[in-house]
C-alpha cells in the first residue's frame, strides 16, 4: 500500500479516534468496539494499526503514571 | 603706638611670616622655636598686638621694606603661594601646636583638589581597563567567527534530488534561511503533524513581511520507498514552498550525519510496510549554512516562529558578501 495523501490520512486518524473513544467508554473492551476496529483496520496500514495499538497502551500508562504515582524501584539512587 | 613697640611688633609678624613662609619637612622644629621665642616676646606686649592678622607674603614685603631693617635670611621667597601650600604642611605637620590655624578654606581647597585628582586618577585607570577589556573581547569575537566559519563550509553539506528530480546541494540554499525536517511518506502521524506544523509557521513568518522568507526541506529517512514521485505526491498536502528531497541511501545517510539524525527501519510486515523510527526534530539553518537552533515536539508553532524570528533579528554575516 502506498502512502496516504492528506485525505487519507484524516480518514484513518478519524477512525482511529472513533475506536479509541468507544474503547474509552467501554474501557477497552475490544468486543463492544467491533465494528469500530474493523473500520479502523480497513482504512489504515496495517503498520499503522500496530503503531497506534502501541501508541494507545503508552498513552495509558503515561496517564497513570501522571495520575497514580509510581513506586521507584528497588536499589533505585537514593539522591 | 611707640616707634619701639611698632618696631617690636613688626618684628613679630615678619616672624609670624617667616613660619608660614618657611619651606622644607623640619619646619615645624624651627617654627615651634621660633613660636616659642615669638610667644615668649608677645606675652609682655599681649595687649598692644592687634589681632593676627596675616598679609599675604607681597604685602608684608612691602611693610618690611618700608619700616624694617632686617637680615636677609629666610624672607618670604617671591612665591606668594606659598602660603597657601604651607597652610597644607601645617594642617599635615601640625598637630595643634600651631597657634595660628589658617583659615578653613585653605584645607578644604586642597580636599577638594586631592579629591578631584584621585578621581582622575581612578578614572584614568578604569578607562584602561576598559579599553584592554574591550580589545580582549574583540579578540575572542574574531576567533569565534573564524571557527563557525570552518564549520559552516563542512557542516551539513548534502547532495540530494528534490520532488521534482532536480539536484539540489547546500550551497543553493545559502543565503536563505532553511527550517529542515527528517521524516518518512509512511510515518503515521508524527510526520504530518510535525509538518502542519512547520507550515504553519513559515505562514505565520510569511505574514511578517520585515522578514526574509523561510525555505522549508523535508528529507526523507527512507530512501528505499520515498523515491521523487513519492515526495512530489507527499509534499503537496503541505505548504507550497515545501520541498521534498530524496536519494540514495549514502546520500540520505550522508545528509543527516552532521545533524546526528538517528534513522532506524523497523521489521517488515507482510505488506513489506514498516515504520522508521527517527529522531523527530526540525533544524533551523541560518544564511551561511550554519545549524543554529532545533525544534522538538513539545514546541508549537507559535513559539518557534518567535523563536526563528529572535535568530534572524540577531543574524550576523559571517561571509561578507
Amino acid at each position: 500500500m502506498s502512502a496516504l495523501n492528506a485525505s487519507g490520512r484524516k480518514a484513518c486518524w478519524d477512525a482511529r479516534d472513533e475506536l479509541w473513544k468507544c474503547l474509552d467508554v467501554h474501557q477497552d473492551q475490544t468486543s463492544a468496539c467491533e465494528k469500530h476496529q474493523r473500520e479502523f483496520e480497513a482504512k489504515c496500514p496495517a503498520q499503522w494499526v500496530k503503531y497506534f495499538v502501541k501508541r494507545r497502551d503508552f498513552l495509558k500508562y503515561k496517564e497513570k503514571i501522571q495520575n497514580e504515582g509510581y513506586e521507584p524501584t528497588e536499589g533505585a539512587s537514593k539522591l | 603706638m611707640s616707634h619701639v613697640e611698632l618696631k617690636f611688633t613688626s618684628r613679630i609678624i615678619l616672624r609670624m611670616l617667616r613660619l608660614s613662609c618657611l619651606r622644607g619637612l623640619d619646619w615645624h622644629v624651627t617654627s615651634w622655636t621660633i613660636l616659642q621665642s615669638t610667644m615668649r616676646e608677645i606675652s609682655p606686649l599681649s595687649h598692644h598686638i592687634p589681632k593676627a592678622t596675616f598679609p599675604s607674603c607681597r604685602s608684608l614685603k612691602k611693610i618690611h621694606m618700608s619700616h624694617i631693617r632686617t637680615s636677609a635670611q629666610g624672607f618670604p621667597p617671591q612665591h606668594c603661594r606659598l602660603p597657601w601650600l604651607l597652610g597644607e604642611q601645617r594642617a599635615f605637620y601640625s598637630q595643634g601646636s600651631s597657634k595660628t590655624p589658617k583659615p578653613g578654606s585653605t584645607a578644604g581647597i586642597k580636599l577638594r583638589t586631592r579629591l578631584v585628582v584621585t578621581l582622575l586618577f581612578g578614572g584614568g585607570i578604569i578607562g584602561t581597563w576598559w579599553y584592554v577589556y574591550q580589545e580582549k573581547q574583540q579578540k575572542i569575537q574574531m576567533q569565534r567567527m573564524e571557527q563557525l566559519r570552518k564549520v559552516a563550509v563542512g557542516q551539513g553539506d548534502f547532495s540530494l534530488l528534490d520532488h521534482t528530480g532536480q539536484r539540489r546541494t547546500k550551497r543553493d540554499f545559502l543565503g536563505r534561511w532553511v527550517l529542515l525536517y527528517f521524516g518518512f511518506t509512511h510515518c503515521p502521524d508524527i510526520c504530518p503533524d510535525e509538518l502542519d506544523k512547520l507550515t504553519n509557521v513559515v505562514r505565520t513568518l510569511d505574514k511578517d513581511t520585515s522578514l526574509p522568507t523561510v525555505q522549508p526541506l523535508f528529507i526523507t529517512v527512507d530512501p528505499e520507498r520515498d523515491d521523487v514521485a513519492t515526495m512530489a505526491k507527499y509534499v503537496k498536502d503541505f505548504h507550497p514552498r515545501l520541498i521534498g528531497l530524496t536519494g540514495t541511501a549514502e546520500e540520505v545517510k550522508q545528509a543527516g550525519r552532521d545533524y546526528r539524525v538517528y534513522a532506524s527501519a523497523g521489521p517488515k510486515d507482510e505488506d513489506g510496510d514498516y515504520i522508521v523510527d527517527h529522531t523527530i526534530i526540525i533544524y533551523l539553518v541560518n544564511p551561511d549554512g550554519l545549524f543554529l537552533d532545533y525544534y522538538n515536539r513539545i514546541k508549537n508553532d507559535v513559539q518557534i516562529s518567535e523563536s526563528i524570528r529572535n535568530h534572524v533579528k540577531n543574524y550576523v554575516k559571517l561571509f561578507p558578501d
